[in-house]
């Protein structure tokens, strides 16, 4: 016998809530409707010309789903994933940015849109817009959910931008500490403690 | 001074680097794992001269970034610290409206933590 329909309440996720999961940054549906707002930007530039959005996997990878459905244009998509800031290259021993999965599909003439989750310093969003204009995409802009202009050390140009967000730490909608909280259906501060992220 | 020396392969300068703080570091580390090329304190800037030309005060920014055109001085958390820095990177950029400096604070790095998965 089924057991009852699955429904994700607002409040997911249901108790007992984590603890370090701190306030409500952003509800759902203050996303969702900014979301739109940027799908009906990007539908209202994009008339007429083909579309490829490009994704940094993993953090944008909802905002990706939901502003690819938000956009009312035929288009395509396609994923990067680029290496860790701590992770050494298995041979040459270096820690420097590289593709860890590059394109699918040319880009060559197509119409790129690259979909972030936050731009802060701009330092790898300039490596892969550097990388990507290499192989003469027709054009490229950016479109971030997050943007943190005041870090920013690279002028790299943002056309499409969600929320300006001041400097703490989120989790949810693609955000993660440690790999979890991805899910949580809105962005919530999350409570550090002794144990709070730093690169050293 | 920061015993660690890691291997950069970005770095431009002409002598090895000797990094007054771990901040410093940090952000070398930084600029070689993003492909930024990088200099560590090429360039020292006159701000303050008395009348016979003798130098009262001087600035010198931790990094120069060549291909932005881009100097960087890095600071710590402490408040005496980053006042004298603001004050000295004002001054610059008054005198220098054209230079292009960014002041990059220990707390930045912070924040920076997420966006490389730590």
């Amino acid at each position: 016998m089924a057991g009852p329909p699955f429904s994700l309440s607002p409040s997911f996720p249901s108790e007992p809530r984590d603890e370090r999961l701190g306030k409500v940054f952003l509800d759902a549906e203050t996303i969702a409707a900014r979301v739109h707002q940027l799908g009906a930007e990007i539908t209202r530039d994009y008339q007429g010309k083909d579309l490829l959005l490009i994704s940094i996997l993993r953090g944008a990878i909802f905002f990706m789903a939901d502003l690819a459905r938000a956009i009312d244009l035929p288009l395509q998509m396609d994923f990067l994933a680029i290496s860790s800031y701590t992770e050494e290259h298995a041979e040459t021993g270096t820690k420097a940015i590289r593709f860890l999965k590059d394109l699918d599909q040319p880009v060559k003439d197509k119409n790129v849109l690259i979909v972030e989750d936050m731009v802060d310093s701009g330092l790898t969003l300039h490596y892969i817009m550097r990388s990507l204009s290499l192989r003469r995409p027709r054009s490229l802009e950016v479109c971030t959910l997050f943007d943190r202009p005041h870090l920013r050390l690279v002028d790299v140009e943002v056309r499409y931008r969600g929320f300006d967000v001041p400097d703490d730490f989120f989790v949810g909608y693609g955000f993660d500490y440690r790999q979890s909280f991805r899910n949580i259906p809105f962005v919530a501060y999350l409570k550090l403690g002794p144990d709070q992220p730093t690169l050293f | 001074m920061i015993e660690e020396t890691p291997t950069f392969s970005y770095y431009r300068g002409a002598k090895e680097p000797s990094f007054a703080t771990r901040t410093e570091l940090e952000a070398a580390k930084l600029f070689d794992y993003h492909r930024i090329a990088w200099e560590y304190e090429p360039r020292t800037f006159i701000l303050e001269q008395d009348e016979k030309g003798n130098i009262l005060e001087a600035f010198t920014p931790d990094f120069y970034l060549p291909d932005l055109d881009l100097f960087i001085e890095v600071t710590e958390m402490k408040q005496s610290l980053v006042t004298a820095k603001n004050r000295k990177v004002r001054k610059l950029r008054e005198m220098h409206p054209d230079l292009r400096i960014k002041l990059l604070y220990r707390k930045d790095f912070v924040r920076m933590a997420q966006k490389y998965g730590l």
